[in-house]
């Protein structure tokens, strides 16, 4: 050996160690992201995917087939209202007991009581909620009868199943669902607000809500926008709930695009198409997720 | 117009801790009044009383006349700088310092003008549109002044405003808020644990120790006749010697040496004469030994010491010395450490003294400049 020898050893050695470190969790990601990704688009151009040996190109026929159907519209827009109202919810709700659990008005023992309250939804799996609010909102179930008693509604109302009710009862079991997150992150972001800004503002001369304004909520807003996107990724791709609330129904009512795409693989036996369609939600999650990524490394 | 009145303030911490008793002040209009101590001795709490952060448990409190007990923050026509600054941080310069005259519905046009006016006489013009993280430390000390002034307030409340700053812009900074405040004559409030700034920035200092205010007096009056060993021993740097001796018939004596105190010292002091025949504590300041073997030195009485180590500051030598007497503990947590260790004074040598470590020396006594105290209340006799 040259005496560069072993000082080239070493360097190649450095160089190599962090893919080598990397090199497990990239085989997994591969093996169980990319290669099915990768499939899904492929299927996705081709005619009789999965379900024919001979398969043969397709071109766009599979994607232009879907955005000729208006069930696959009407899903796009029930996705895009469930998701924006339950971020925006999910926030509104997180914020106001976020604001009650830090708030020293409150005892701390009633503090802690409401802490574990607050958090339960948590707790359970999106089958289970799916459970607990087809139960509350059966027609003869509690919801009913308490708004009946209060006089708020007539008369019974199926909530899951009536074309009116249907997509706000999903989008409703999901903010219930869905809150803690933001509560526990903006409860941690608010405690890290040093106490001196408030005093500050007190001489400055504001008030309760203008404290909300110009202090809270600009040093909450990191929290706020990173959480709001994670949570617009997510709720984007909620499948369970909904499958087990309505399964989309009744009458395409509460359709979304993972239901959507579930029924055309799974009732019509439509791979290509349930494909092109698995592609238009990955397209759509790529895009906030690139959005994301962009945000967190600006700040 | 506005003095600041203190009547019989109490400050009780969750009903048991008793933060501030019974606090005395009167501060004239346009007055600059400094609040020192130790740390822990209750100045925040005494200025965020002021300022109605914190609730005042009892006494009166007025502000220019108007009764202030029950007014929120905002209605008592102060403003605060904070030892944090506390400045918004995701607010620009511009945005920090207009952020009152913003709650106040102040058009932006008059908002900009002020803001200017202010930024000018900062110096902060050219940050008016910076954050405050991109802001040095002493940048950011005069937004925290200028959003302080933009209100034109009856007074200012400051807490410790320059301890986060390095040691030289302490000092610069030191002579541009003494000389902001004369220049805008507003009543000012200062909370310093630092005697430095309270004997060089303000009209009169107010010494506080556990809660209890000790005395309020101008920074000469309170170097020259402190009312007790505490004040003797916080004020001035380094602290006053104080030592334990037997006083009989105009002489102290220790176990190492005795000083004749002068006619004119037992005649200004009257009441020392009850102190003759028991025990007494005297306080020597470092300036006020001499070395020997200098002409300064020569016409005052002599004590044998022990030299432990000697600082050669150029200007002075500060020289620290092991005499064969008993210290005493003025009550300042900050002079404990020098009595821990094997030099139990400190004197200030002129440049051209040759003294050196480990060696003995003939110590130099200016006896008339001797302070008194008695040995159980550590009060002053005067
Ligand atoms: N909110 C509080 N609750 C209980 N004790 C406090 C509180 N704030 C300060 N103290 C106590 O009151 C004393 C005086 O505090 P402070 O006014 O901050 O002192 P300083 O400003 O002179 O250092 C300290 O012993 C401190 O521990
Ligand atoms: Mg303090």
């Amino acid at each position: 050996m040259t005496a560069r020898g072993p000082k080239a050893n070493y360097k190649l050695g450095r160089q190599i160690a962090p893919y080598l470190y990397l090199s497990p969790s990239l085989i997994v990601v591969g093996l169980l992201m990319l290669l099915p990704m990768a499939m899904v688009i492929a299927y996705s151009f081709q005619e009789s995917a999965v379900l024919r040996p001979d398969t043969s190109f397709a071109g766009f026929r599979h994607y232009r087939a879907i955005f000729g159907d208006e069930v696959f519209w009407a899903s796009l827009w029930h996705t895009l209202y469930f998701t924006v109202a339950s971020v925006v919810m999910h926030m509104a709700i997180g914020l106001a007991f976020a604001l009650m659990l830090n708030s020293d008005r409150i005892s701390p023992m009633l503090r802690s009581v409401l802490r574990v309250l607050y958090i339960l939804p948590w707790l359970f799996t999106q089958v289970i909620i799916a459970v607990i609010w087809r139960l509350m909102l059966d027609p003869n179930g509690v919801v009913n009868s308490i708004l009946v008693d209060l006089g708020i509604i007539g008369s019974k109302v199926a909530w899951f199943s009536s074309v009116e009710t249907a997509l706000h009862a999903v989008t409703f079991a999901n903010i219930w669902a869905g809150y803690p997150l933001f509560m526990v992150s903006l409860l941690a972001g608010l405690q890290g607000i040093p106490k001196d800004l408030y005093e500050a503002a007190d001489i400055d001369g504001a008030t309760g809500p203008q404290k909300l304004v110009f202090i809270t909520i600009p040093q909450l807003m990191p929290i706020i926008v990173s959480i709001s996107l994670l949570d617009f990724i997510w709720t984007m791709q909620v499948f369970p709930l909904i499958w087990l609330t309505t399964g989309g129904g009744p009458i395409y009512a509460t359709e979304v695009l993972s239901t959507y795409t579930y029924k055309l693989a799974f009732s019509q036996y439509n791979l290509a198409q349930a494909a092109a369609s698995a592609v238009t939600i990955l397209l759509i999650s790529i895009g906030l997720t690139l959005f994301y990524i962009r945000h967190q490394k600006a700040r | 117009m506005a003095e600041v009145v203190l009547e019989n303030i109490c400050k009780t911490y969750g009903n048991s801790f008793r933060a501030i008793r019974d606090l005395n002040l009167e501060i004239a209009d346009g007055e600059f009044l400094i609040l020192v101590g130790p740390s822990g001795c209750g100045k925040s709490t005494a200025l965020r009383m002021i300022a109605g952060l914190e609730d005042i448990t009892s006494g009166h409190l007025s502000i220019g006349g108007r009764d202030v007990v029950d007014m929120a923050p905002k209605d008592r026509d102060i403003a605060m700088v904070f030892q944090s600054y506390a400045l918004y941080p995701h607010m620009t310069v511009f945005e920090n310092i207009g952020f009152s005259m913003r709650l106040a519905g102040k058009k932006k046009a008059e908002r900009k003008k002020r803001v200017d006016e202010i930024a000018r006489t900062l110096q902060l013009t050219e940050l008016l549109d910076s954050k405050p993280a991109n802001l040095s430390g002493g940048q950011r000390q005069r937004v925290a002044m200028g959003r302080a002034m933009v209100r034109e307030p009856a007074a200012f409340l400051m807490d410790e405003p320059l301890s986060n700053l390095d040691a030289k812009l302490r000092v610069q900074m030191r002579a541009e808020i003494a000389s902001l405040q004369r220049q805008l004559g507003v009543t000012t409030i200062y909370v310093t644990h630092d005697q430095v700034e309270a004997m060089t920035m303000g009209d009169r200092v107010a010494v506080m120790k556990g809660g209890i205010l000790q005395q309020v007096d101008t920074p000469k009056r309170l170097y020259d006749a402190p009312v007790n060993a505490f004040v003797a021993g916080f004020i001035g740097s380094p602290s006053m010697n104080l030592f334990e001796a037997d006083l009989s018939r105009g002489t102290l004596q220790t176990p190492g040496f005795s000083l004749q105190l002068p006619e004119t010292v037992l005649a200004e002091r009257p009441a020392l004469r009850k102190y003759d025949g028991g025990k007494i504590v005297f306080g020597a300041r470092p300036e006020d030994l001499y070395d020997s073997t200098l002409a300064s030195g020569r016409s005052h009485q002599t004590v044998p010491a022990e030299v432990v180590s000697v600082e050669e500051l150029g200007s002075e030598h500060v020289v620290h010395l092991r005499l064969d007497a008993t210290p005493v503990d003025s009550g300042d947590p900050d002079a404990v450490e020098e009595l821990g260790g094997l030099s139990n004074a400190v004197a200030r040598f002129e440049p051209a003294s040759a003294v050196s470590a480990d060696s003995r020396i003939d110590l130099a006594v200016d006896c008339a400049k001797l302070h008194f105290f008695d040995p159980g209340t550590h009060l002053a006799i005067r």
